[in-house]
């Protein structure tokens, strides 16, 4: 196991890639790759995909106010 | 009858002139793989009969609502603000609906037009705190040494018990160029195509721009991790 990553950089940015699903089939046989042969990449991994999660998942979503639904159709009726 | 000059004076940004021929309006969000047919000031506008355009309006823009209140609040980071530009949006949505094509990326159109109206209308009056020079920190997050020292000084484990509420501090913290590429991909879920075509920027750039927000925001969700008590391991 690699304790230290040359390419720790370009590696993150291809872990982003992958993480956001537009890599390529070859960066990403490269990241298998890594991932049982790399240290810093494993934990690279997993924070970038930890961050991902916290965002899509953890933060509340708003919802439109039925409020403001309301008056957005009630101003598109007046205007023809 | 000049809908489209008229979209332009709408959402004059620097943004929309660096895109060669045509005039920039929220019609150029082309579906994949389409011809790039870009409708100008001569090209007869697509007609819709009132019940057609109201058909559209509730079909393909109205589903989008909710994504777009929340994409506006993370925008102004406030209520009355994400109400009003939201309303703006769908308003000129409708007026503008005759270079919507059916069948398009309502989503990514709708989402263009927001962004046009928050930097033209709501960013000037914005109150969100410690403005940042969005070059300045391009450049400064461009050198290989500051990227390096960013890539593993937080760990995956000090920060899954981070809540909601601290993420959305630690997200809204950040310059809003940053911001918006991390909404648009992160929570939104759009690809860099599609981003690339709503901020009218290379994709290549949506690449770069994207890890540097996000190095960005680890930086400050590790503000939050070293309060909670979790330590780096290395440096102590």
């Amino acid at each position: 196991m690699k304790e230290h990553c040359d390419h720790q950089v370009d590696c993150l940015k291809m872990i982003q890639l992958i993480l956001d699903g537009e890599a390529t089939d070859q960066q990403l046989a490269r990241l298998k790759a890594n991932l049982v042969s790399c240290q810093p990449c494993i934990q690279m991994y997993h924070l970038e995909q930890e961050v991902k999660e916290l965002l899509t998942k953890r933060m509340e979503k708003k919802c439109c106010p039925e409020k403001l639904v309301a008056t957005i159709k009630s101003k598109i009726l007046t205007f023809s | 009858m000049a809908t489209i000059p008229e979209v332009m004076s709408d959402t004059p940004t620097r943004d929309d002139q660096d895109r060669s021929g045509g005039p920039a309006g929220p019609d150029q969000i082309l579906p994949d793989g389409d011809p790039v047919e870009q409708p100008s000031a001569d090209t007869p506008a697509r007609r819709y009969t009132d019940e057609q355009k109201y058909q559209v309006f509730n079909k393909e823009f109205m589903p989008h609502i909710d994504s777009m209140y929340n994409f506006a609040f993370r925008l102004t980071t406030d209520e009355d603000d994400a109400n009003d530009l939201v309303q703006d949006t769908y308003l000129k949505a409708f007026r503008f609906i005759s270079s919507f094509e059916q069948g398009t990326n309502a989503k990514a159109w709708l989402f263009r037009i927001l962004k046009n109206s928050f930097i033209n209308d709501y960013r000037k009056k914005s109150k969100e705190p410690a403005k940042v020079d969005y070059q300045d920190v391009e450049t400064t997050y461009n050198s290989e040494d500051a990227e390096s020292e960013h890539t593993v000084d937080l760990r995956a484990e000090s920060v899954s018990d981070l809540i909601g509420d601290e993420v959305a501090t630690a997200l809204n913290s950040l310059p809003v160029d940053f911001r918006t590429v991390i909404i648009l991909c992160d929570i939104e879920g759009f690809t860099y195509e599609e981003m690339a075509k709503i901020l009218d920027i290379p994709i290549g750039t949506v690449r770069s721009r994207l890890h540097r927000a996000r190095n960005l925001l680890k930086e400050k969700l590790r503000d939050y991790a070293s309060s909670m008590g979790y330590k780096e391991e290395s440096e102590e």
